[in-house]
Order: structure tokens, then sequence, then C-alpha cells
């Protein structure tokens, strides 16, 4: 058996906020119900299901932005909790769904430099960083922009080059292929085929997925109602569309 | 909407002009730091009715706009919001303190009559507190326009400032930022949907506020949790070399030997009695 990166075991999950203020605790308001996967070495996996079942959440349980859940997250064999944040986080790049959030300093450089500073690296291995983190998304004419005057694209772009620049070991990206142009799509398709570690990716673009991933986990109301291959997952049509997805336009046409 | 276009834009122009390449940006933060703070407790702490030696630290700012390519203009015009309230401090000072503090003698009438103006100690303490009060805004202004917000957390974290109100300091500034993009976008969609409305509907006002305030906390922890994830922890990195070189204890001491000496001595009398 390879490599555990990241082992979830019975993962539960409500946000505080709605808690429901009538106490009638019979009401379910769990996001997350009794989550559990494995992710390997040389795993790519794509997360995919309808608005509002719990993508993003998962996600975001798996980099700790949230604490108060049920179960067990382990990454890389350490238990996710308050006091292993920091070394968890270090060997994860986590790309938000809008790109605004993550951005936040004054110029690119400034940005993409932000992780391997804090991380105290020399000044020449952050420049070096920097570059090839930028080279690598095709943005290095930016380097000198400030961060409003970007394009919605080239903000992904920049978010997922800030994350390049950690060299994390799994990197998990939220709808990285919204906001993209056709070339530029295609370009991240190319680089996250590239990135030989382990990736979770969510996006509502199938085919992206199915260019970009190994293995698909369906969501629905939040919990995995299925975990296989594409070629399992993706091209089963009565599958999707019991969960409100449709077949990817490119395995339609055939 | 489109004050608030401007009001982003202010705020872009001078963190861009703070990453400039200029000598003053490249002085230490901490010695700019301390230059401010020192500058500032010395302008402070002049006799009110000592106007002259209040109006002598005028010599700071002066020599740093001379020597820096900060526009005094545009200072003045970003500063312009906080200046009424630096001149309305002092204002009711002339109604309380009337003690005569000496005359201005404005020349003789045809009939020989002298005629003199009196100064109560009240417009004197009036006038040095608009001087105090103009002084430490300017000053503060030439910190923020030269030193990046990092930097400045960065030098406060060398004081042992703790890391929670450095933290804090530091969202503060770029909640204001997000704070007024949610404004624009907010009002934009306003706008959007209730064509040919100037202004928005009192009745609309509650929800807006509402939206605002709590679209921008949601992307202010956004902002925060993205900086924990990328390794932040309360220390900040500046990266560039921020090593304390010669000319940062040039400037330093420099700085606080023209402290010393417009403390100290009344610099313009004495230049006034060489001639
Ligand atoms: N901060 C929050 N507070 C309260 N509820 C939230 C919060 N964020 C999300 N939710 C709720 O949790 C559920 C799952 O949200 P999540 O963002 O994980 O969905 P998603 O699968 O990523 O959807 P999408 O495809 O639209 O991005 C939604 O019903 C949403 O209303
Ligand atoms: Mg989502």
């Amino acid at each position: 058996m390879s490599h555990i990166h990241i082992n979830v075991e019975n993962l539960e999950f409500a946000y505080d906020r709605v808690k429901d203020t009538r106490k009638d605790d019979s009401q379910d308001n769990r996001i997350i119900k009794d989550v559990s996967f494995r992710a390997c070495e040389n795993d790519s996996i794509g997360i995919i299901g309808a608005n509002g079942v719990g993508k993003s959440t998962l996600l975001k349980l798996l980099v700790g932005l949230e604490l108060n859940f049920t179960g067990q997250i382990r990454v890389e064999e350490i238990p996710l909790e308050k006091k292993t944040l920091s070394r968890v986080r270090e060997k994860i790049g986590y790309v938000f769904q809008d790109s605004d959030s993550q951005l936040f300093m004054t110029n690119v450089y400034q940005d993409v430099a932000f992780a391997p500073r804090n991380y105290g690296l020399p000044q020449e291995e952050v420049d070096r960083r920097v570059k090839n983190a930028l080279s690598s998304v095709h943005i290095e004419h930016l380097r000198d922009k400030p961060v409003h005057a970007l394009s919605g694209g080239e903000k992904k772009l920049v978010s997922i080059a800030t994350i390049l620049s950690m060299i994390p070991d799994i990197i998990l990206m939220d709808e990285p292929s919204a906001a993209l142009d056709p070339k530029n799509r295609r370009n991240l398709i190319n680089i996250l085929n590239e990135f030989d570690h382990m990736k979770i990716i969510t996006s509502h673009d199938l085919d992206f997925i199915w260019d970009t991933c190994n293995r698909i986990l369906l969501m629905a109301d939040g919990q995995i109602v299925a975990d296989g291959t594409p070629d399992e997952i993706l091209k089963n049509k009565e599958l999707l569309e019991a969960n409100g997805l449709e077949l990817p336009l490119s395995l339609m046409q055939r | 909407m489109s004050k608030i276009n401007k009001a982003i834009g202010e705020i872009q122009n001078l963190t861009q002009m703070a990453e400039q390449d200029q000598w003053m940006n490249r002085i230490h933060p901490l010695v700019k730091l301390l230059l401010t703070v020192m500058y500032i407790g010395v302008t402070v702490s002049f006799d009110k009715y000592d106007f002259s030696g209040v109006l002598s630290m005028a010599v700071y700012p002066i020599i740093i706009f001379i020597l820096s390519d900060l526009s005094f203009k545009n200072a003045l015009y970003r500063m312009r919001v906080v200046l009424p309230v630096v001149c309305i401090v002092g204002v009711f000072n002339p109604f309380f303190d009337k003690e005569v503090a000496g005359y201005i003698e404005l020349g003789t009438t045809a009939d020989g009559v002298m005629r003199t103006l009196v100064v109560t100690g009240g417009v004197v303490s009036m006038l040095s507190l608009m001087v105090k009060g103009f002084l430490t805004v300017t000053a503060a202004y030439i910190l923020i326009a030269t030193t990046t917000i990092e930097k400045i957390c960065y030098a406060l974290r060398l004081i042992h400032v703790p890391k929670i109100i450095v933290t804090e300091i530091l969202l503060i500034y770029r909640y204001i930022t997000l704070l007024l993009t949610e404004a624009k976008r907010v009002v934009q969609a306003y706008s959007l949907r209730a064509p040919g409305q100037n202004g928005i509907k009192f009745s609309a006002w509650g929800s807006l506020v509402g939206q605002m305030l709590i679209r921008s906390m949601d992307r202010a922890e956004n902002v925060y949790d993205s900086m924990c994830l990328r390794g932040f922890d309360g220390e900040f990195f500046i990266g560039e070399k921020v090593a304390f070189r010669g000319r940062d204890a040039a400037f330093l001491l420099s700085g606080i030997v023209v402290f010393v000496v417009f403390r100290c001595f009344p610099v313009f009398e004495m230049v006034g009695e060489l001639f």
C-alpha cells in the first residue's frame, strides 16, 4: 500500500452560525456527514457535486480552517488539531474559491513572497521561489503589478502562484478553473499534471476534472456517495444526473 | 460612488509611495518609527505659551520634505480630513485665557496715537496647539508615506510590542481597504438595480450598511485565514536587507541632535540676536 497523505475518518461538521436557535436539536444542520476517505501518493482527487453539498467546507476542514469537527483528520500521520496546525499547514497549499480573499499584499511579488518569507528563507531563496512560481503559471510579466489592478483570471493565477512558492506536498484547490480563459485553463491543466504530488480539486468543470484527476469523489448532501475512477463515475450518466450533475461535454460527444 | 473610488485610490497611492525605492524609504523602519515618536513627544512637550519654540520644530518636516521627494501639496491634500479636527482643538482657548501676553505695534495714526493689538495668552496657546497638531500629523504622514505597514509592524515587533497588538494594527489597516471595496460593490449593485435614483433611499440604508459590515468582516476573516495558511504567526518578515547600517545610525543621530537642540535652546531667538 502506498504512503497515505490524508486520512479522514468519520468526519462530521456543522457551522456554529447556523445552529438552530429554536433549540430544536432534532434538526440536522450538519454540513459534512460521516465522511471517511484516504488519499494516497499519486492520487489526484476530484471532488464533484451540486452547489452547496459541502465541497468547499470539506477542503477548509482539511487545512484546519474550521476546527470544531468530530471524527479524525490525519495529514502525513499528524492528527489535525490546534497545536499541530502550523506543522500541517506547511505541507498543504490551499487555493481559495474566491481569490480576492487569498491575496492581501500590495503587489504580486510581495504576495507570492509572503509564505517563503514566513518560513524564514534567505532573500535569494525567496527570490528564486517567487520566480519559479510565477514562471510556472506564466505570469512573470505581472511581477510588480499592484494586486488590485489585476483581472479576475490574473488574480486566480497569482493565488495559485502564492501556494506554488510554498512548495507544498499536497495541493488543495477550490474551483481553480473558474474565471480562466481557455488558454490559461489549458495551462493550469498542464501545471497540475506536472505537479507530481497529491492534489485535491473541487470543480463544476467536469472536463477539467477529467483532464486532471485519476480519482473522483462524488458528494451529495454532505456525504460521499461515490468514490471511483473517472471512467467509473464521469461516464455514468444516471449516477451524475441523480446527483444534479451532467456528463462532461467532451464525453457527451462520444 | 466616485468618492469611494477616490478613497480607495488614495490608500493605494499611499501604499505605493511607501513601496518606492527612495532613500527615505530605505532607512531602517525602526529608526523612522523612533524618530517619529520622539518628534511627536518633543513637539507636544513645549509649553503652551512657547509659540516660537513649537514653530521651530517645523524644521524636521521641512528638512524631510526638501530632502525626500515627498510632495507637500499632496501631503496637505491627503491630510485634509484630519487638519480641521486639529484646528478645532484650541479654538476655545482665547475665550478662557484672556491674560495679556504681549502687544503688537501697528504703527501710529495721523494724530500721533499709537495703535497696538493686544495678544492674549489664549490666542498664543491656541496657535501653538494648532501648530503642534499640524506638526505631529505631518510627522505621522511622513512615516506612513515612506514606510509600508509591514515594515512599521516589523519595527514594532523589534521593540517587543506584543504580537497580538501588532497583528491587530496590520489587520485594521487592511480592513479599511476591504471595507471600502465592499462598500463600493454594495453601492454599485444597488444603483444598478435602482436606475434613475439619486443616492440611496433612506429605507435601504440599514440593510446596505449591515451587508457591508458582514461581508467585509467575512473577507477580513478570509484574509487572516489566508495569512495563517501561508505561515503567518504574528512575526513579520519584510525580506529586504534589514541590517542596521551606517546611514541609519547617522539619520537617527542627526534627528536626535536636532530635536535636543531645538528643544533646549530657543534657536529662533538666538539666530535673531545674531543680526
Ligand atoms: N460560513 C458559513 N456559515 C454558515 N454556513 C455556511 C458557511 N459556508 C457555507 N455554509 C453552508 O454550508 C453548505 C455547504 O457550503 P459549501 O461552500 O461547502 O458548498 P460547495 O459544495 O462548495 O458549493 P459550491 O459548489 O456552490 O461552491 C451550504 O449550504 C452553505 O449554505
Ligand atoms: Mg464551493
